[in-house]
């Protein structure tokens, strides 16, 4: 079931299936994250994604079938009794922070408040992140409150926007065009490149959503930097 | 310190990239021609990763404030002072100097690199660009650069032999990948029309992706889309249209497109340097060949740089009708 696989001559691909499962995806965090412990000297780094873990490494040192025996020793790493990260991300709902959670509540025929108490209620998992600086792919969003993408995307969404696409929801780390549905904006900041920890998410880390007033944001967001 | 004049294109100060952050989303960036980047360094005796400044097709012009030793790589005119210079050949620049660079004659990307290389803020590990994320910016006219101190002696007038300087004038260019890892995504022929066609290089590419245009790609019933997983440099994603994009040094480092190949390491600068209205043509080699490729192509880079450092001799030899250079150690 668990497939080796070129990425070209610099990445192994250790694949676990191609499929969205919380288990699975411990068990790329786990063996990901052996890897990296042990961190061989070929090893240039390692990214977790849903189902896979990309292994790159350098190629003047090492083989790529050498990689695939040095790696096969991990496959049964056990998950560390470091205990996952439950980050709460403070968000201000609706208003101008979140102008499109009218919609979210019309398309799904709940009141404001419902969407609120929904999004807020779960621990969204960060299976992944990727797309762009700090950017987390988040599962378990409960599909009362699925709503399409807009058909016409934004030009400029402001960094920590919260938004819904389909089933899925996340977090905007960056100012960037973007068609997701609104509902709401974290003062928090996702991406800092002057730290050393750049990003708020790290995968395998679990989200909570906690309402606040637009008063707490300006408190918070005067800091305006990552909250450690 | 230098003064940027003019800037008429995308200039960047790049070096090979920024590694170790791709796992929180952050790209690698770096320059998009490696091979002719490291050049660059080598010629005014730099190590492999000082920042260089990277420009798109049309070259800045540049006051020096201070004495400086610099090359230009690149197939592009070049004057100092209004006199024309050569390329791929270090030149000492005293202060009220003006460099003009124009624009290429082939290839897409040319590079400066100056003795010392350039002062920059590094963030995550790297100077390199990457403009999406707010890790430095885009260079314009204006702008001061302060150089890295360096001893000049030494540095100026040095020269790559023409042999070895790249050649990226070619209309159709021979890729070669390493097919996958989305193979299963793909039918037979789909596989073949890739491997048989000649692609063209649109005006819709970018330090990101080349995207590229040409006989479409048919996928199976899998489709085009995956479970989103990395997205390595090289990859050639294939979207539902069946047109195929090459990510480049930009990418984003995850993406739920199909990947059908990876271009090899070595083959990198030559997709980078190809313009749109230019053709690719993919060949299919194993991990092992394209491995052992960059293993040769790294030898000779390494005993190109001995020979600027003075550990080794460079001769010309004729071989085969053909002008060769060859690098004797020095004990």
């Amino acid at each position: 079931m668990v497939e080796f696989k070129p990425a070209g001559d610099s990445a192994l691909v250790i694949s676990f299936g191609e499929v969205i499962d919380e288990e699975i995806n411990e068990k790329v965090h786990v063996v990901a994250r052996a890897i990296e412990k042990a961190s061989p000297e070929w090893l240039v780094e390692v990214v977790p994604t849903y189902s896979t873990v990309y292994v790159y490494y350098d190629p003047l040192m090492v083989s790529y079938t050498e990689v695939v025996e040095a790696v096969k020793p991990f496959l049964s790493a056990e998950p560390d009794d470091e205990k996952s990260r439950i980050v709460e991300i403070p968000t201000v709902y609706g208003g101008d922070f979140g102008p499109d959670i009218e919609f979210v509540a019309q398309y799904n025929g709940l009141s404001v408040d419902d969407v609120i108490e929904i999004h807020s209620r779960q621990f969204y998992r960060v299976y992944m992140l990727g797309f762009t600086p700090g950017f987390a792919y988040l599962g378990g969003m409960d599909e009362r409150i699925a709503t399409p993408r807009l058909e016409k995307p934004r030009l400029k969404v402001p960094a920590g926007s919260v938004g819904i696409a389909g089933k899925q929801t996340g977090i905007y780390p960056l100012e960037s065009p973007g068609g997701w549905r609104l509902i709401g904006r974290t003062p928090l900041k996702l991406f800092d490149p002057r730290k050393d920890s750049p990003t708020l998410l790290q995968p395998g880390d679990y989200v909570k959503f906690v309402p606040i007033s637009e008063e707490e944001f300006w408190e918070l967001y005067s800091g305006g930097m990552i909250n450690d | 310190m230098i003064d940027l004049l003019n800037v008429p294109s995308l200039l960047t100060i790049q070096d090979l990239g920024r590694f170790g952050y791709r796992k929180l989303g952050v790209s690698t960036s770096g320059v998009m021609d490696e091979v002719s980047a490291r050049l660059a360094n080598y010629i005014v005796g730099n190590p492999d990763n000082a920042p260089v400044l990277e420009f798109l097709l049309a070259g800045p012009t540049i006051l020096f404030n201070a004495s400086a030793v610099f090359a230009v790589a690149g197939d592009v005119e070049v004057k100092l002072n209004g006199v024309p210079i050569e390329l791929w050949r270090s030149y000492w620049a005293k202060r009220g100097d003006v460099l003009e660079v124009e624009t290429l004659r082939s290839g897409l990307y040319g590079y400066i690199a100056f003795a010392g290389g350039i002062k920059c803020e590094r963030l995550l590990g790297s100077c390199s660009t990457y403009t999406r994320a707010g890790l430095g910016r885009p260079l314009k006219a204006g702008d001061r650069l302060t150089l890295g101190y360096t001893l000049l002696t030494g540095k100026e007038g040095r020269v790559l032999p023409r042999e070895l300087k790249p050649d990226y004038s070619a209309k159709e260019k021979v890729i070669r990948v390493i097919p996958g890892p989305n193979l299963d995504h793909f039918t037979d022929e789909g596989i073949e029309t890739f491997l048989s066609g000649s692609y063209t290089v649109t005006p819709e590419s970018d330090r990101m992706g080349y995207r590229l245009d040409g006989p479409q790609i048919e996928h199976s019933e899998k489709g085009a889309d995956i479970v989103t997983d990395a997205v390595p440099i090289g990859s050639i994603q294939v979207p539902a249209n069946g047109k195929p994009i090459i990510m480049m040094a930009d990418c984003q480092t995850t993406g739920g497109y199909a990947k059908i190949g990876m271009v090899a390491r070595v083959d990198v600068p030559l997709v980078a340097q190809s313009r749109p209205g230019e053709r690719l043509r993919f060949k299919a080699v194993s991990v092992e060949e394209a491995q052992e490729l960059l293993r040769r192509r790294e030898r000779t880079m390494k005993a190109i740089r001995k020979a600027f450092e003075g550990e080794a001799r460079a001769y010309k030899v004729s071989a085969g009708g053909k002008e060769l250079v060859a690098f004797v150690e020095k004990d």
